[in-house]
């Protein structure tokens, strides 16, 4: 199938500033994919980028569309709102969905009634009169309910209690995801969507710095805690990164053989924040 | 044409001024019909009935006509800049709509919704008045008020008003729109700093006055001249007052508006050019902001 996304030297200049430096990836169908990176890294300009929001210099085509020239086409089958900020407060909840619903050929309206009802919330409000975590759950009652080829969520979840949280990503993952479509999604909460992804995007300073399927991970990389007297025959085997922790250092490897590995204690997979965090201060891989 | 009118819808949503505006122009007009001193305007009656009835058609719809300019204006100059502050830009851009049909729902508000929405509160206001005058006065003078011949002539010239005015005011509405869409602050500065400097460098520079005299004309003393027959004359002969010269058939509105001119001159067709420019501009310049 062809893919949802692919950009290739996909570059953001503000002024002199590079935001995004020639970034290349392949989205394809059926994934879920985690964008993942620090604050200023570029994930909101690449993110603008490919829903046609902004300018760019490269080659992108989204759902087979150049997003900037074709935002109004591609917008019938791609689903974002960037952020609750966005929302104009004046619009009242329910003429929200009469106008989404007039305007695009794919929103569910019954549906979003429906994850609007369920979390109670007055329809006939202004959105500026509603709290944050409420606007949050109208944003994502709007997201969800557009039928759409591709779902990009920005840190969709933030400002949400515990339990709406988990309502969210039940929805998202029951409801919502089946093979024909595609999730992209980027939060600080990776712990939260580590059982969800399908693949993972690591961006620093406008590049990526890894580009790669959670099973390639749990193939490819191993954590071991090593004792000190151990320490300088594991580190003959270069791991990537170290972490200090109570009484042991965690040494971090790229594609050694874990029978190896094995030799100085528990192998395991590194969980999806601790790869980021070692990725992110080994430098580029 | 559906995504045009929830468009449109949105915008009515969005500016509750649009109409509360004019309702409240309308009300104080009415108030002033109800507690204004009546007995003045009674002792003139019985010569100039007619006239009379047609001065306080014809005032209401001046007031009425002001206003809306001012309103429209603003809204024009407004509407692209407010959506970038409040960021709802990237909202509305997350939704299949595209830049140019957004621009040009802007545009119709401007230079057809508000007017028309002007145009029937005025209507409304004219019969109340009409009506409470009428009885205050227990007088025929409200007969002249609510003479119909006279009501369509009015309701004639309205539409004939508003829709020449739409064309003739094409370019200012582009460039209200482009300085929106560009400008980040100071937007009435920028609405008018640009074309004085201009009208300034060409006089310094080429010693002519070619821009001063096109944008007064647009601005000011061209539209009359190029939209009726007569403009003066227009409103005397509408308020139903004998004008020197001429045998003054009360309200013969057909005579006086010039269609035909209005659509072969030249200067129609040039503010015709220059507006459809401005305007692509600033769907150019929509299409890469984002907000402020």
């Amino acid at each position: 199938m062809a893919p949802v996304i692919e950009a290739r030297d996909l570059t953001k200049r503000y002024g002199a500033h590079v935001a995004v430096d020639r970034v290349g990836f392949v989205i394809r169908p059926g994934r879920i994919v985690g964008l993942i990176g620090p604050n200023g890294a570029g994930k909101t300009s690449i993110l603008r980028a490919l829903l046609g929001l902004a300018p760019y210099e490269g080659y992108l085509r989204v759902l087979g569309r150049e997003p900037f020239h074709e935002r109004a086409a591609l917008m019938c089958e791609a689903s974002f709102i960037p952020d609750i900020d966005v929302l104009p407060g004046w619009l009242r909840v329910d003429r929200a969905l009469d106008f989404v619903a007039g305007v695009h050929p794919r929103f569910r309206r019954d549906r979003a009634r429906a994850l609007l009802g369920k979390a109670g919330i007055p329809l006939e409000r202004r959105l500026r009169e509603l709290s944050k975590g409420v606007k949050t759950q109208v944003h994502l009652a709007l997201t969800m309910s557009i039928d759409a080829r591709l779902l990009v969520l920005d840190e969709p979840t933030l400002g949400l209690d515990l339990i709406a949280r988990r309502h969210f990503y039940e929805a998202l993952t029951e409801d919502y995801m089946n093979e024909t479509r595609s999730i992209l999604v980027t939060t600080h909460q990776v712990e939260e969507i580590e059982n969800l992804l399908t693949d993972i995007l690591f961006l620093d300073k406008g590049r990526i710095v890894l580009d790669t399927s959670l099973d390639e991970v749990a193939a490819r990389y191993a954590t071991v805690a090593v004792g000190a007297e151990q320490l300088s025959e594991a580190r003959a085997l270069r791991p990537f990164h170290e972490r200090r922790s109570p009484g042991a250092t965690v040494l971090y490897f790229d594609g050694v053989d874990r029978a190896k590995l094995g030799a100085f204690g528990d192998v395991s997979v590194p969980s999806i924040a601790d790869l980021f965090v070692a990725k992110l201060s080994s430098g580029p891989a | 044409m559906k995504r045009h009118f929830w468009l449109i819808r949105r915008e009515i949503w969005e500016s509750r001024a649009i109409w509360v505006v004019p309702a409240l122009i309308g009300a104080l007009l009415v108030l002033a019909a109800l507690f204004g001193h009546v007995d003045v305007v009674l002792s003139n009656v019985s010569p100039q009935r007619g006239a009379l009835g047609g001065v306080l058609l014809f005032a209401s719809g001046a007031v009425f006509l002001l206003a809306m300019t001012t309103y429209s204006a603003w809204y024009l100059l407004d509407c692209l800049h407010s959506e970038r502050s409040d960021h709802s830009i990237l909202f509305w851009k997350c939704l299949p709509i595209s830049d140019t049909a957004t621009v040009l729902s802007k545009l119709l508000m401007g230079l057809l919704v508000i007017p028309f929405i002007y145009f029937a509160i005025a209507d409304l206001t004219t019969l109340t008045i009409a009506f409470v005058v009428s009885v205050r006065a227990r007088s025929w003078i409200g007969a002249s008020l609510w003479n119909p011949g006279q009501w369509l002539q009015l309701q004639v010239l309205w539409v004939y008003v508003i829709a020449t005015l739409a064309v003739w005011f094409l370019p200012v509405a582009g460039w209200l729109l482009l300085v929106s869409a560009w400008a980040r602050r100071a937007l009435t500065l920028w609405s008018f700093l640009p074309p004085l400097g201009a009208i300034w460098a060409e006089r310094v520079f080429f010693g002519t006055s070619v821009l001063a005299h096109a944008v007064t004309s647009r601005l000011f003393m061209g539209y009359p001249g190029d939209a009726f027959h007569d403009f003066q004359g227009s409103i005397f002969a509408l308020a139903g007052f004998p004008v020197a010269g001429r045998s003054a058939a009360p309200g013969d509105v057909w005579s006086l508006i010039d269609p035909v001119g209005f659509a072969t001159h030249r200067a129609t067709w040039i503010g015709i050019a220059v507006g459809v420019a401005l305007i692509f501009v600033a769907i150019r310049l929509r299409s890469r902001s984002v907000e402020l």
